[in-house]
């Protein structure tokens, strides 16, 4: 009969030590404050670019052949380009645009050069009649404006054409049409598409994250390893091993240092949390009443969950792997080159989730999200730009934590060969024999 | 109540750690484990803890397989002193204890007394990087019988001391034994080993070679001891010259000699005659321990095996 080493408390000790001690470090508080700053400067940055948008009022010169037919592009471009978004009072609202007749292409093009003007709408008439519409920019077109002023030289065109029409003829009234667009893998909430706006958004903000657990899993991972290393070098993981079981060490380090990283995690989040909770009221702060409303960015509480448990379960298993290499090496050179092949699995997931992110919605981006260590950054990438059926993400963490379980398992068996062997070049052969080696 | 090691074998790839070792420790004793370095005295100890698994045999304390008994039953001082660099000395004494499931209340007032009886109370506040390295070692002597474990397994545990924390250590083991404990330790110093040991194993290439109580050893011992007195000379060179002695030392006013199994005191005695040599004093000793131990292994006891001691 072998010894029994229940799990607690002694695994609850260790992680407790591990821990505090990095909690107290200053290099942990420092990176904490910075990383919490860097957070909630994005979840306001949407509200900050409106902010500045607004306080910018683009400057847009409409040069027609006639009076008739400026007089008629400058109301047709106000009434696109100036319309005040669904659910804002008309009073509430500042026009982005502020567009004027210039009598000279010429001048017009000059003040274009030197930045007085944002733009210009060339409107002019062939023989014909018909109109050729001209959209002027100094560098290259804003994608934005150049949509609506190509819309507004659609609605020019249509008005002119129709006051053309013999009189007495029977017309209703025009109206400017909505536009909106749809995704079939677009994400979904609460049974509503995620709007073409807020996926851009998440594309943005899924790479932020990705890069934020590519980095953290690292850097936490890493702090297991060189835990696990400078107990060995120190020689005082001789009494260690004799006082707890490789298994409650283990799994008091992981946890420790995951509560560490969790810690980290939620003094980001929560910040980002309240920045989200109250992003009405700060955006009506700062934007004025028209700014309450309106979409802010594509970052849910929802998506920080599901951020936070990706990252817990990426960590786990990549931790759990950096104890069994920190357990086999005896100098910091070696932790060095054994963690490279580590770094390279996790920046395989990372460019798995950038492929999500880019919009590839085939084979290639859903087969890695459930293929752990690939899962926790590809599932990611795929919730926050995509629509992801609930039994995916149900797949996804069940694979993910069966995979830590046997990892875990041969983790232990690693470490209790490992931490006792000293002065000898760790190879991949003496893993295996390790992980074989009954406990 | 013994701990008994019974039939232990243990190999490292192709390197035989233990080879069929076994002995016993009666409960209560203070028992020297002795053995050049890589003769198997640190896998032998690891292996009692259960830290690493015999090939075959077994260890049992009490009767039972050491494998199931609770991790607190033993103390460990290991060979490798280590402490967390950065933690201070109370902090770390009561975290070891508490991972042998003492309360941290218990665990402190106990350390403060050892820290009292080190001489060192000083010291508890302390990080671990800042002490010396005779003052570590006291911390870790503390960390390991700090939960008050049946069997203390001690390797090396004088290595480094000055002759004042030696003294303080010896005390300790004393204590410790008139407390009913069973203290284990391996050293290469073999005046301590004499002092402290009422039983002793001495181990080569992982066998053991000789075991019983200090009296037996010397008993059996073929080995002699030879002291030696010359008017008017303290250390004459022709001593180094004489064949069969194994080691030589000044005393008060003699010379003691140790001589290998087969050389008889005699032959000292006439070699000083045929150099002419005045002789005042002519003794027949006990052998010591280091000529016991040089009798069974053929060399001194801090001469390195070329063997490694794999775990």
């Amino acid at each position: 009969m072998a010894r029994h080493d229940p799990i607690l408390p002694n695994a609850a000790i260790i992680a407790r030590r591990e821990y505090l001690e990095r909690i107290r470090s200053r290099l942990y508080r420092l990176s904490t404050l910075i990383l919490m700053a860097l957070a909630v400067g994005v979840a306001l940055t949407p509200i900050a670019l409106r902010y500045f948008d607004r306080a910018r009022v683009d400057r847009i010169a409409v040069v027609a052949a006639d009076d008739k037919l400026a007089t008629g592009t400058i109301a047709t471009a106000n009434g696109i380009m100036n319309l005040a978004p669904p659910g804002i009072d008309a009073k509430d609202w500042a026009p982005p645009y502020v567009i004027e007749r210039a009598t000279s292409l010429d001048r017009a093009l000059e003040d274009l050069a030197i930045g007085r003007l944002d733009a210009i709408i060339e409107v002019d008439r062939g023989a014909d009649g018909q109109l050729d519409v001209t959209y002027w920019t100094n560098g290259a077109a804003d994608g934005v404006k150049s949509q609506l002023a190509g819309f507004t030289a659609l609605s020019v065109a249509i008005l002119d054409w129709t006051s053309s029409l013999p009189p007495g003829s029977q017309l209703g009234t025009f109206h400017t049409p909505r536009f909106d667009t749809a995704s079939l893998q677009g994400p979904v909430e609460n049974g509503q598409a995620v709007d073409a706006v807020q996926i851009a958004s998440r594309g943005f903000l899924g790479t932020v994250f990705v890069i934020l657990m590519f980095i953290t899993i690292l850097i936490y991972g890493m702090w297991v390893a060189t835990g696990v290393a400078a107990e060995k070098s120190s020689r005082v993981m001789e009494l260690m091993i004799s006082a707890a079981s490789p298994r409650q060490l283990l799994i008091g380090k992981v946890i420790g240092i995951g509560g560490a990283g969790l810690t980290q995690y939620l003094a980001i989040a929560v910040p980002v949390m309240l920045v989200l909770a109250l992003q009405d009221e700060i955006a009506r702060a700062v934007l004025g009443p028209g700014g309450a409303g309106l979409p802010t960015g594509g970052l849910t509480i929802g998506l920080l969950a599901a951020y936070g448990l990706f990252f817990l379960l990426g960590f786990t298993l990549f931790a759990l792997i950096y104890a069994a290499v920190g357990s086999f090496v005896s100098r910091p050179d070696d932790l060095q080159t054994l963690s490279l092949p580590l770094s390279l699995i996790a920046m395989a997931g990372y460019l798995c989730a950038l492929l999500v992110l880019l919009g590839s919605t085939g084979a290639a981006a859903r087969i890695p999200s459930f293929v752990p260590p690939l899962s926790p950054f590809a599932m990611l990438a795929r919730l926050m730009v995509s629509n992801v059926q609930p039994w995916e993400v149900l797949l996804s963490i069940g694979i993910l934590v069966a995979t830590i379980a046997l990892v875990a398992a041969a983790t232990v068996r690693i470490y209790a060969t490992g931490v006792l062997l000293y002065g000898q070049r760790p190879g991949i052969r003496a893993f295996i024999a390790a992980a074989r080696r009954a406990g | 109540m013994s701990l008994d090691i019974d039939r232990v074998s243990k190999r490292f790839g192709p390197t035989v750690a233990l080879d069929d070792l076994s002995f016993s420790v009666p409960r209560g004793r203070i028992f020297g484990f002795l053995g050049a370095n890589g003769a198997g005295k640190t896998t032998t100890m690891r292996i009692c803890l259960g830290i690493v698994h015999a090939d075959s045999g077994q260890v049992r304390w009490d009767g039972r397989p050491t494998g199931d008994l609770q991790r607190r039953t033993f103390g460990y001082l290991p060979e490798e002193r280590g402490l967390y660099p950065r933690s201070t000395v109370i902090e770390q004494l009561v975290y070891f204890a508490s991972l042998y499931g003492e309360t941290a209340r218990d665990a402190r007032a106990n350390a403060h007394h050892w820290l009292e009886r080190f001489r060192i109370p000083e010291y508890a506040t302390r990080r671990a990087e800042e002490l010396s390295k005779g003052n570590q070692q006291k911390v870790q002597f503390i960390a390991a019988i700090l939960h008050g474990p049946e069997v203390l397994l001690m390797d090396e545990p004088f290595t480094g001391l000055d002759p004042v924390n030696l003294g303080l250590l010896r005390d300790a083991f004393l204590e410790l034994r008139d407390e009913g404990r069973t203290i284990v330790f391996s050293t290469h110093q073999m005046e301590a080993a004499e002092a402290l040991c009422e039983s002793l194993a001495i181990v080569d290439h992982g066998r053991l070679v000789a075991g019983g109580t200090l009296g037996e050893l010397k008993r059996t011992s073929r080995a002699r001891t030879v002291r030696l007195g010359i008017e008017g000379e303290i250390l004459p060179a022709w001593l180094g010259e004489l064949e069969g002695v194994a080691a030589i030392r000044p005393g008060a006013g003699f010379t003691e000699l140790e001589l290998r199994p087969g050389i008889e005191p005699r032959d000292v005695l006439a070699a000083a005659l045929a150099r002419g040599a005045a002789v005042s004093r002519f003794e027949i000793a006990e052998p010591s321990l280091e000529a016991i131990f040089i009798e069974h292994v053929g060399r001194a006891p801090d001469a390195d095996d070329d063997r490694v001691d794999a775990a």
